[in-house]
């Protein structure tokens, strides 16, 4: 799995050498930001279908005739949390991993070919994370630190998806 | 194959005015961040050319805040999409742009709009000597121009540490230098561990109209989505032209649509037999390869109580999962449980989009639990729009014995359904 350690780790080995100062210093910022990146990852297992449930809800509050045209608003929001489910639990694996290679390698790479071979548009996953990015608020959900490192991987999949 | 339009009209609330408006406001003043996105991609459903201005004018606006960012790249998109010469100038002036994503969607839309002018070809084969450029989508552009200078820059990446960068690559060269004897590799792709790959491996094989891999495309294990669009892409490239017939598509076509665990070759397999509620829970899995192992074993171990089980799944959550719901309709058939017939029948007459598959899965269905309504109710699923659907619907009714197609039946069919129709019809009446 990629994270900065491995990233430094294969660096150096593919160069048979020991890693640079500048290499541990990216290790250190990143060890460094490890407890705000646990504190994140705990809080969302704990709490992620709520949190799914909101960025569904955001969706169908912005357009309420959204996607599904022939059943119940109700029963519509319930069937794209799937995918923001699977977001968040890849979201989470890249808290506990440090870096976005969980998201990467099962999530973003080779997605965005599917998504634009079967016409399927990211329109909800964008509106929902966005919705998710506004909502996070410290020390309400999460220490300020925390949030700042769950931020960067909304980011990361709103700006990779879209 | 008419394009699959099913999930672009995603926000049928929103206006072609109201998405113009979006994009002309700074967002700023955007009620959500999110929103100029939404109405770059909705522009898609008009193409008008107030629409085709609007997305221009966003694409010419460099602002790099996220929000924008991403709204601008997906305006080039939609300009591909609607396949609009006027912004060709606009579109080329991002293949030099810092974002990734930006270029892709570029080199994307340039080889929708199609364009004879070689020097734009030389800047996209440019991009391969470039770090983090979106490969494959660069290298299927080049091929599909038939762009022979390219080769040169595309031949390093056929050993590309990537392997979805190496499949396209590999499949370039083939169809640029017209020498196909590489393709075996992609078809070998087509077990590889990573469903990714997998994925990309069939796309490869359609794009290079590869007919020898029809019967290795049937039985790879990802979801059959791919399967049936590889299928359909071989078929109406080579039918007109005669390099295959309908015989020579029709018996792996009708193993895809049925889509029976037996018929593919699965990739993994269990140390020892895992308990029910272990395979009941692979239903979810996202690589599919996976699903169907856990309904093969299903299928094998657990037909007299497995019923029942995936009852209390579907209730749980399976009803609201795509994927589940698909594998879930497919076992209640293969295993006959009656009690789910009014499920599977309101599975058959869903339109939510991501439910497409499971329609096809509980026409399947049906006919494995049979009854005198079924008839009717399949036969009125011919007028749908749905490839899978209509085809898994001809074999359910070929399974009941029910062979006497109207005529009516095979009015506005595309040519696959036409011939499927053909040959059920001629074979009752040698019966």
């Amino acid at each position: 799995m990629k994270s900065v350690l491995t990233t430094v780790v294969a660096a150096a080995d593919r160069a048979a050498r020991f890693p640079s100062s500048s290499d541990l210093e990216s290790v250190q910022g990143s060890l460094q930001r490890a407890a705000a990146r646990m504190e994140a990852a705990d809080k969302l297992a704990g709490n992620y279908d709520q949190v799914a449930q909101e960025a569904v809800d955001a969706i169908y509050k912005k357009y309420p005739n959204g996607q599904g045209k022939d059943i119940d608003a109700g029963t519509q929001k319930d069937k794209c949390k799937r995918d923001i489910v699977h977001y968040l639990r890849l979201i989470n694996y890249c808290l506990v991993v440090g870096g976005t290679g969980p998201l990467d390698e099962w999530g973003i790479n080779g997605a965005r070919e599917v998504y634009k071979a079967l016409g399927i548009g990211a329109d909800t996953y964008v509106t929902g994370l966005t919705a998710l990015r506004s909502r996070g608020c410290a020390p309400r959900d999460m220490s300020a630190q925390a949030l700042v490192e769950y931020n960067t991987y909304l980011d990361y999949v709103i700006n990779s998806m879209a | 194959m008419t394009e699959d339009r099913r999930f672009f009209n995603m926000f049928p609330g929103l206006t072609e005015e109201k998405a113009i408006e979006i994009l002309a406001t700074p967002l700023e003043q955007l009620d959500d961040s999110s929103e100029r996105y939404i109405a770059a991609s909705h522009l898609i459903n008009f193409p008008t050319e107030r629409s085709i201005n609007a997305l221009i004018t966003t694409v010419q606006d460099l602002d790099p805040a996220m929000d924008h960012r991403i709204a601008r790249r997906k305006a080039v998109e939609s300009l591909g999409r609607l396949k609009a010469q006027t912004a060709l100038p606009t579109i080329r002036s991002c293949l030099t742009d810092p974002d990734q994503y930006t270029v892709e969607n570029a080199v994307w839309a340039i080889g929708e709009i199609g364009t004879d002018d070689d020097q734009i070809k030389a800047e996209i084969t440019n991009l391969l000597q470039q770090e983090n450029q979106s490969y494959r989508v660069i290298i299927q552009t080049l091929a599909n121009f038939d762009y022979k200078p390219a080769i040169a820059a595309i031949e390093p990446l056929t050993t590309a540490e990537d392997k979805l960068t190496a499949s396209t690559a590999i499949t370039a060269i083939c169809r640029l230098t017209n020498d196909y004897s590489g393709m075996n590799q992609i078809v070998e792709f087509l077990q590889h561990e990573q469903v990714k790959i997998r994925r990309a491996a069939m796309q490869d094989l359609a794009d290079a109209q590869y007919y020898e891999a029809i019967a290795a495309i049937a039985k790879c294990p990802i979801s059959l989505a791919f399967r049936v669009r590889a299928l359909r892409l071989l078929a109406q490239a080579g039918l007109p032209t005669q390099k295959i017939a309908f015989s020579d598509i029709e018996p792996y076509l009708d193993d895809v649509i049925l889509d029976h665990p037996k018929t593919l070759d699965l990739l993994h397999e269990y140390d020892q037999l895992p308990s029910l509620d272990f395979v009941i829970n692979e239903l979810y899995q996202t690589d599919f390869g996976r699903c169907y192992l856990a309904t093969q074993t299903m299928i094998e171990h657990y037909a007299g109580v497995a019923g029942p089980a995936l009852m209390l799944t579907y209730e749980k959550s399976a009803h609201n999962d795509y994927g589940a719901h698909y594998h879930v309709i497919k076992l209640w058939g293969w295993l006959k449980y009656e009690p789910a017939r009014e499920l599977i029948i309101r599975a058959l007459h869903n339109t939510e989009p991501q439910f497409q598959k499971s329609r096809g899965a509980a026409a399947i269905a049906l006919a494995q639990l049979g009854g005198s309504e079924v008839v009717s109710l399949l036969k009125e699923q011919l007028n749908s729009s749905v490839f899978g659907l209509k085809y898994a619907c001809l074999l359910a009714l070929n399974q009941l014995g029910y062979q006497e197609f109207e005529s009516s039946c095979f009015e506005g069919q595309e040519p696959l359904l036409q011939q499927k129709l053909e040959r059920l019809s001629s074979s009752s009446k040698k019966n």
